[in-house]
Parts: C-alpha cells; structure tokens; sequence
C-alpha cells in the first residue's frame, strides 16, 4: 500500500514528458478549505504546447488522503472522475473544471493527471492541498427531538403506567 | 367473545415493563436508523427518496419481524401450557380464538406503526411525500403483518409446538425476504423475474420505489403490486383454513 502512495505521489510530481508536450496547469487555488458536506470547484488547463496536434488525450483527477497516506476513491467526492479530451491541436488551450464534494474530514492532496497515447507515463499538474473540517451538526433535519424524545416518552409512558398500577395495588 | 381473547394476550403483551421492551428498542432502532440517515442525507451522500425508501424498508421488516416472533408465540403457548383444551370447552368458537390472536398480533403492528410515525414525518419533511409514505406504509404493513400472521397461526394449528412454528415460519421469512433484497440485475433474468412477481415482499418493496423514489403515488399506478400482495393474503386465509381443518379432525389430543 505504502508503495502505491509513493508511486502516485512520484506521479504527481513527474515533469512533463518532452514529446507529448502537453501542460497541465491548476488555476484556482493551490490551497482549498471547507467543511465536510461543501462543494469547491478546481480549475486548470490543459494545453498543447507543442508543434503538431495530439490525439487521445484524456484527464483524470488523483486524490491522496496526507494523513493517511492513502490514495481516495473518488466515488461521491467528484461525479466526472475523468474527462476524455481526445484531440487537442497544436498551441490550443483548453479549461479543465471539477466540482469537488468534500465528503470526509481529513487533509488531502489533490492533482490533474492527463494521458495521452503513445505515450508510456502520465502528465501531472501542480498539488491542490484540501483541508476539510469536520461538520458538527448534531440535530441534521431536527430529528434529535424525535431520535431522543421518542425512547423517552415510551419509557415515561410505561413508568407513569406502572406508577398508576402500584397505586391502585396499594 | 374475540374481544376477551384479544383484550386478555394484548394485556400480556404490554402489562409489564420487560414485556413491552419490543417497542422501546424499536423506537431506538429508529432512532439510530433516521439519524445515520439524515447525517448521510446532510452531506448529500444520499437522496433524501433514497433514504425514504430504506427507513421504509427497515419499518416494514422490523415490523414482520416482531409479528412473526409474536404470531408464533401466541398460539403455541395454549397449546404448550395446555390450555388449549380449557379455552375450547368454554364457549368459545376456533373462529372467535383466530379473531382475537389476529387482531392482538395487528394491535402490535399498529403500535409499531404510531411509533413509527414521527420519525416518517420528519425524515420527509420537505420532500412533499409524508402523506403518501405513511398511506402506503399503513396499506402495505396491514396486508403483510395480516398475511404472515394468518400464515403463522395456520402453522401454529399443525405444530402446536412454539419452536417448530418459529423456526419455520423465520425461514419462510428469509426465504421471502433475501430474494427482495437481490439487486434488479439479479432479477433481470427469466426465473428471477418470475421470484420477483410471486414474492410478496418483493412487490412491496418494489411499490415504495415506485412512490418515494419515483413519484408514482397513485393507486393504480401500484395495482400489480397490491395485487401481488393481496393474493398473498389469500393464499394464507387458505392454509389457515386448511390447518384449522387439519386440527379439527385430529382434535385437541392429537394421536
């Protein structure tokens, strides 16, 4: 497991490849906060800096978990794991948008990663560094007085029948 | 002469504190269950239908499940504190001694259901779907807790033994509550489709998608499934029939 965070984190930092000649760059943030629950949106480009246009180019984002050196599955943190870009021409330049879902309190980091064919590594953006705090909400949707109240009042209830019987037994 | 039956096991039922535990612990299981739910629901891991359907779920099998373990008891207990024998030389008719279990056994579900009942509300709150959540549960909890209770006393009449009739009537439950839960590409197939249509259960879990996920309320829009379910209910109005048949012509003193 550990080699699979290193490896990924070597792939974060991988200088693009010198032939295929494609830049990713992060424009929002490089540092994002919020809470468990909120919506941030990252944003980056993918550009052709070379001379000859490039076919099957596909982005995807990787997410690793610092704290606990793990890589995240980004099932319910993003609905667009990846984004097939398939043909980018020479010099063009193209905007890369994600909405992000913190769903889990922790620290993370965050990269675009591009692939494209014919090539034998992947291309990789600078880190987002996410942290999400954790939500302190103890009554979501006022269910507490009923979560709480209920048990109570049956248990009340029964005491207050149980009182009565004694009473009248007495 | 049903409503001294019914008034003297619903007294047994609920006289005592240790008796009448069943109902506390399944406001806690409603509890635990609404709570995880709206956490899940507040950070927008789930659908709020989603989550109707699931609280809905657990409120109808929890409820089968009380019943069952109920039904099985109820019955078998005259007959394994030899009581039986006592109860039918009074002037009490088989049909008066079936009333009177029956409707004690859907006096608990009517409990289970008015304990239920502030936890739908809240849990749907905002979703426009309480009104048609509570119908439908009410519907379908009655017909499934009425079928599996006449199912369940049939059963009773042809054990008379509490352990046989529990064992088998929870292995009936399993073997109609496992399929229900098989994921719809399981049941994509011919015989899965034909195990989904015949399962009782199934169709009601199928219907509370229908309402809470996708918004078909109307009555007809669930008829197959009402169907599914009443016919279920006749067939164990039948086998009840036919047990009590089967103990009338053994007699109480079974050779």
């Amino acid at each position: 497991m550990m080699s699979v965070s290193i490896a990924l984190f070597a792939a974060f930092g991988a200088p693009a490849s010198a032939t295929a000649a494609i830049a990713l760059d992060v424009s929002s943030s490089k540092t994002l906060s919020g809470t468990a629950g909120d919506f941030v949106t990252v944003n980056g480009t993918i550009a052709n800096t070379g001379p000859t246009a490039l076919s099957d180019v596909t982005a995807y984002l990787s997410l690793v978990d610092t704290t606990a050196h793990m890589p995240v599955d980004l099932e319910d943190w993003s609905v667009e794991k990846g984004l097939y870009i398939g043909t980018i021409g020479a010099g063009a330049k193209l905007p890369l948008d994600w909405k992000i879902h913190f769903v889990k309190s922790g620290d993370y980091a965050l990269s675009i990663l591009a692939i494209v064919k014919g090539e034998n590594k992947p291309i990789g953006s600078a880190l987002t560094y996410f942290h999400v705090a954790q939500k302190k909400n103890l009554n979501p949707g006022a269910v507490l007085p009923v979560a709480l109240g209920e048990p109570i009042l049956i248990v009340m209830f029964f005491l207050l029948l149980k009182y009565r019987r004694d009473k009248k037994s007495a | 002469m049903n409503k001294l039956i019914w008034k003297k096991d619903i007294t047994a039922e609920i006289y005592t504190w240790k008796s009448a535990l069943w109902l506390l612990l399944t406001a806690i299981i409603y509890s635990v269950t609404c709570y995880l739910l709206l956490t899940n629901k507040e950070l927008s891991l789930l659908d709020q239908t989603e989550m109707l359907w699931l609280l809905a779920k657990i409120i109808i099998g929890a409820s089968l499940l009380v019943a069952i373990i109920d039904a099985s008891s109820i019955l078998t207990v005259e007959f394994e504190q030899e009581t039986m024998e006592d109860l039918l030389i009074s002037p009490l008719s088989v049909k008066d001694l079936i009333i009177g279990k029956f409707l004690t056994v859907m006096t608990v579900w009517a409990l289970m259901y008015a304990v239920a009942v502030p936890y739908v509300l809240v849990s749907s709150a905002g979703s426009g779907l309480g009104p048609a959540f509570l119908a439908y549960i009410a519907l379908y909890g009655t017909l499934m807790v009425g079928g599996f209770t006449l199912f369940v006393l049939g059963l009773s009449f042809l054990y008379r033994s509490f352990k046989n009739t529990l064992t088998t009537s929870l292995v009936f439950y399993l073997a109609v509550g496992i399929p229900a839960l098989f994921s719809a590409t399981l049941k994509a197939n011919p015989f899965g489709s034909i195990i989904s249509v015949a399962n009782p259960l199934d169709a009601v879990f199928s219907s509370l998608d229908n309402i809470l996920v996708d918004y078909h309320t109307a009555l007809t829009a669930n008829a197959t499934y009402l169907a599914s379910v009443a016919g279920f209910v006749v067939v164990a109005v039948v086998f009840l029939a036919v047990s009590v048949k089967v103990f009338d012509r053994h007699g109480i003193v079974k050779e």
